[in-house]
């Protein structure tokens, strides 16, 4: 470290001449500073420093961060002279990424949204502390029930990496096809139950003046979210695996090219808004929410994101993507479900027994109830909605994750493979915009999966 | 010279060229070594591999796709940008006010630009195929910046659009140092306007045209805010209007390949440099001709 | 005639039609801005620039944007008016060699060097402080103003300092008394340019200034078109850019004279 900080001072000629890689960007750093865990109690499971002051970098995203404040205050009634410095940003890892190189990273951190820190990396160059020790610790609610036992099942899979569990997802996001209680009250129509019925459906819709969809053109990937769910249908969680293991062929197979079709089938029969190509999420999501368009593809995020310009109401409840076809392997309440908003305590935080800490009271009943009310979203603390009053598009979404009961799948491919993601995203704008067609869409993204898998310089993973 | 000359440039040089080496060189050296390297952002000890990123780069289709929409934007946006601008800078001999206006979007920030042209070309209320739509050219309309083949023509019209009012300035501020008696000397031996100006303005404002050319190409190889913020994608429909330095920037922070991103920095040093150079000469060359 | 006018018309309605148009919005809710983009609002709404200013901490980002731009731009000029003087009046052994060193700053893609440059500023202890902004700023902003100048000092005629110097005048009294006041159009217009481009500066505060409550306005307006997209609030990003733009129109509208007056010069070296 010494090293590198005299060679930055002594300017151009040192440091041209000095050192190599290891003395400059990717230096590591010290731990000289770091807070040693003190004695623990049941009062203090963790072993606070009741004086060591605690960083949190939260992602202010759809959610806002109002629930990480209050874990925050929650903490401090707990410990007065804990400083918590809480600072909610966007991009976090442009923020961020640097200081984890620099091993001087905060003590806790929202690692979410768009730009945010690639976990995989983060995971395999040991960056993030083993969260055993807080899931083992009492809840903050009930000293007898461990935190571990508080949360919704898959929670602690999720974010378990070679049997260590490393980060801890805050909220449960579903994704599905949105529209309007009472607009379809008014016209008498149902949501579909088969894409067939989804395809008629749309042909009435449009006698009535509507456009049957929208979506966010100018992000494909959440067009994508309703192709795969179609596909995962009718292939069930065999072909969920294949395409995450990235086997051959996997993105040609029936199942998948059946998929595409069927949002092909969209696009050649005029049932998408003219226009949509080129909206943003917001514009489209308007234009739905103004009525002009019936359904749109969403994660259940959505009716907090349109809070502000959503009419009274206009009750937006969100559908499970209809079944692909009549021998789908999977029951029609399948749905496409991840936990968001990871949270992680860095390996090299000063303060790890206060991330912890933090995150022991981010996870209490109180603190996820706030969230549930303040951001409209699911946490995932068990028993934490129970009670409350939810609104129209939370309550469907809650629903809809009883209805499905274990028949929950989600895609890993988009996390571990981002160039296969890119790839994909193209693909799909084109398909919806009828440049190209079903089979030329697999095969461009089976040529990038075979791409990832040829590439050795990717770190791959088996599901 | 005089006594005391060595301290004075010591003592005037220092501090410049300390920060110049500490906050630019010294990370463009280092930048220069990581990407020899397989870093991926966080790792403490990246692996030296040679020239594999480099060779990487030609497989690259996100890369060819940047490559060949800058090399399109090096020949479209330096040329329109100039011709207009002496266009204009011409036209707008003594009325002022003219000028004042059209340097407005050279005072404002490329992320401001981006987000205000979202608006204009966005469908369904965009500025643009509302304009089409008021004049009776509603069969015009379009999505402008989801059709492959427009988009980046979308792009580099913005380009144009934001660059013009300087080039227009810059001009006619040269244009006003030539004598008008030359001018007149030149009317009164019959030589009509177009010749006037291209016999005479331009060979003595070219020093000024050839700054624009190399300006202008070097932002020619930029375009990455106005992409990121603006297009399908980004950097689409289709990679259509993918740039080189939106390549980069995806392949560090979304990909985590910081080595193989650098390599991309590298080369797209090289090639400004050598656009640069190009650009020079060439432009050198006319000016004795015309001369 | 007739066609120019309509040309110069045309061009000026380009220009300003967009900025107009944002001005207007600023003024509108959000559903107006998506029902009728065209029309203007049915009543002023006011409380989107005071909800700009306040919750999205517009007023704090522009103190904080006029600290490190007014701080960067003092340096720029003096380090680089110093740097281009000697380089174009002094002959030295290296004199070729710095020049191009420094002009090779111009071509470099910026963020090839953000990681380790981060690390720089973060071993100096500058991360997000107002002098590492100012340092770095003025760093990157040299290479140009050096560029610019060198050629400047070249033209200027030598005789009023070689006159200065058998008046025993030393090195840095002619540079201050006598050829920095001779540049002064040069330093105008370049200037000029300097404050655009370190007031428009969005990569660098990105990387080096994480501190929310250091933001400077492109950063902050970033993060207000960014959040729009989480949770919209279009007519509050629309009074957050006519608040950006503003403060800088408004001074080249005042100050326009001049600053023509300083372009002209710098065109004519």
């Amino acid at each position: 470290m010494n090293l590198t900080r005299r060679s930055a001072l002594a300017g151009v000629a040192a440091v041209a001449a000095s050192t190599g890689l290891a003395a400059c960007a990717t230096a590591g750093g010290d731990d000289g500073d770091k807070v040693k865990q003190g004695d623990t109690s049941a009062e203090n499971p963790l072993g606070v420093s009741g004086e060591a002051a605690l960083e949190v970098v939260i992602f202010k995203g759809g959610y806002g961060d109002q629930y990480a404040i209050d874990a925050g205050t929650s903490l401090k009634q707990k410990f007065p002279k804990v400083a918590v410095d809480h600072k909610g940003i966007q991009g976090v890892g442009e923020v961020l990424q640097p200081r984890f190189v620099a091993d001087s990273p905060p003590d806790v951190v929202d690692n979410s949204g768009a730009g945010r820190l690639d976990l995989a990396t983060l995971v395999s160059a040991g960056k993030l502390t083993d969260l055993t020790s807080l899931l083992d610790a009492p809840s903050l609610d009930d000293p007898a029930k461990k935190v571990r036992d508080t949360l919704m099942p898959g929670v602690i899979s999720d974010g378990t990496f070679d049997g260590k569990p490393l980060v801890l997802n805050y909220s449960s996001v579903l994704w599905g096809v949105w529209y309007s209680k009472s607009l379809f009250a008014k016209h008498g129509w149902t949501f579909p139950k088969t894409w067939d019925e989804m395809l008629t459906l749309n042909d009435e819709i449009k006698k009535a003046g509507l456009h049957p969809w929208t979506w966010q053109g100018k992000y494909p990937e959440y067009l994508n979210d309703p192709l795969v769910s179609l596909a995962a249908k009718a292939g069930g969680f065999d072909l969920v695996k294949s395409i995450d293991n990235l086997q051959p062929g996997a993105w040609q197979s029936p199942a998948m090219l059946a998929a595409a079709e069927a949002i092909y089938q969209l696009a050649v029969r005029g049932h998408i808004m003219p226009g949509s190509e080129g909206l943003s999420h917001t514009e489209a999501q308007n234009a739905w929410c103004k009525g002009q368009v019936a359904f749109i593809p969403c994660g259940s995020w959505l009716e907090g994101e349109q809070q502000a310009v959503t009419p009274a109401g206009f009750d937006m409840v969100m559908g499970t993507v209809p079944a692909l076809t009549g021998s789908d392997k999977l029951p029609n309440g399948a749905v496409m479900a991840a936990s968001s908003e990871s949270f992680i305590v860095p390996a090299k935080a000063k303060n790890v027994p206060g991330g912890l800490e933090f995150l022991r009271h981010l996870f209490s009943q109180k603190v996820a109830r706030g969230f549930a009310e303040s951001a409209k979203a699911l946490p995932v603390v068990t028993g934490a909605t129970d009670g409350l009053s939810l609104s129209s598009g939370l309550g469907s979404v809650a629903e809809a994750v009883k209805a499905a009961g274990p028949n929950v799948f989600s895609y890993k491919f988009r996390t571990w493979y981002a160039p296969l993601s890119k790839a994909l995203d193209d693909a799909t704008g084109e398909l919806a915009t009828k440049r190209i067609n079903p089979q030329q869409w697999a095969e461009r993204v089976q040529k990038a999966a075979d791409a990832v898998a040829k590439d050795s310089s990717i770190v791959k993973h088996q599901r | 010279m005089r006594h005391g000359k060595y301290r004075f440039l010591v003592g005037a040089l220092i501090v410049p060229l300390a920060l110049y080496g500490v906050f630019v060189l010294s990370p463009y050296l280092q930048a220069f070594q990581l990407a020899f390297t397989n870093w991926n952002g966080v790792d403490s000890a990246p692996e030296f591999t040679g020239f594999d990123n480099f060779g990487k780069l030609w497989d690259d289709p996100l890369f060819l796709a940047g490559l060949r929409n800058n090399g399109l934007m090096l020949l479209v946006v330096p040329l329109a940008v100039i011709v207009l601008a002496l266009a204009l800078a011409a036209a707008t001999k003594g009325t002022r006010v003219y000028r004042v206006v059209y340097f407005f979007p050279q005072l404002l920030s490329v992320a401001i630009i981006a987000v205000l042209w979202q608006f204009v070309y966005t469908p369904n209320s965009g500025l643009l195929n509302g304009a089409l739509s008021a004049v009776g050219l509603g069969s015009w309309r379009k999505s402008w910046l989801a059709e492959p083949d427009l988009a980046l023509w979308c792009v580099m019209a913005v380009m144009i659009w934001s660059s013009v009012g300087f080039y227009v300035v810059l001009f006619s501020a040269a244009m006003e140092s030539v004598p008008d008696d030359i001018m007149e000397a030149a009317a009164i031996d019959g030589a009509g306007p177009m010749t006037v100006f291209r016999r005479i303005t331009l060979p003595l404002i070219w020093e000024s045209v050839q700054v624009g050319w190399i300006y202008l190409g070097i932002a020619a190889l930029d375009g990455f805010a106005l992409v990121q913020i603006m297009t399908v994608g980004p950097g689409g429909p289709d990679n259509s209007t993918e740039v080189m330095g939106l390549g980069l920037y995806r392949t560090a922070f979304t990909f985590g390949k910081f080595g193989y991103a650098s390599a991309m920095g590298v080369a797209i040093f090289f090639l400004t440099l050598s656009i640069a150079v190009l650009l020079l000469r060439v432009t050198k060359r006319e000016r004795v001709e015309l001369a | 005639m007739r066609t120019k006018h309509a040309f110069l018309t045309l061009w000026a309605a380009l220009v300003t039609l967009p900025l107009l148009w944002a001005l207007m919005s600023s003024f509108k809710t959000d559903a107006e801005i998506f029902d009728s983009p065209w029309t203007p609002p049915a009543s002023p709404r006011f409380d989107n620039w005071s909800r700009a200013w306040e919750q999205a901490s517009i007023g704090q980002y522009l103190f904080n944007t006029l600290i490190v731009v007014g701080g960067a731009l003092a340096l720029t000029m003096l380090l680089g008016a110093l740097t281009a003087y000697c380089l174009a009046r002094y002959e030295f052994p290296g004199n070729r060699f710095l020049y191009y060193t420094l002009i090779a700053g111009m071509l470099f893609p910026v963020f090839l060097a953000l990681v380790p440059l981060f690390f720089v500023v973060d071993n100096l202890g500058m991360l997000g402080t107002y002098h590492g902004l100012i340092l770095v700023y003025a760093a990157y902003a040299l290479p140009f103003t050096v560029f610019f100048l060198h050629g400047f000092f070249r033209s200027l005629p030598g005789a009023v300092a070689e006159a200065a110097f058998i008046d025993g005048a030393s090195h840095a009294g002619v540079f201050f008394r006598v050829m920095l006041p001779m540049a002064r159009p040069g330093m105008v217009s370049v200037g000029i340019f300097n404050f655009l481009g370190l007031w428009n500066q969005y990569l660098l505060p990105k990387v080096l200034n994480p501190d929310p409550d250091h933001y400077v306005l492109a950063q902050g307006l970033a993060e207000l078109a960014v959040s729009q997209g989480y949770r919209s609030d279009w007519s509050g990003l629309f009074a957050g850019l006519i608040i950006a733009i503003l403060p800088v129109l408004l001074a080249y509208v005042f100050f326009q004279r001049q600053i023509r007056a300083g372009l002209t010069s710098g065109a004519l070296k």
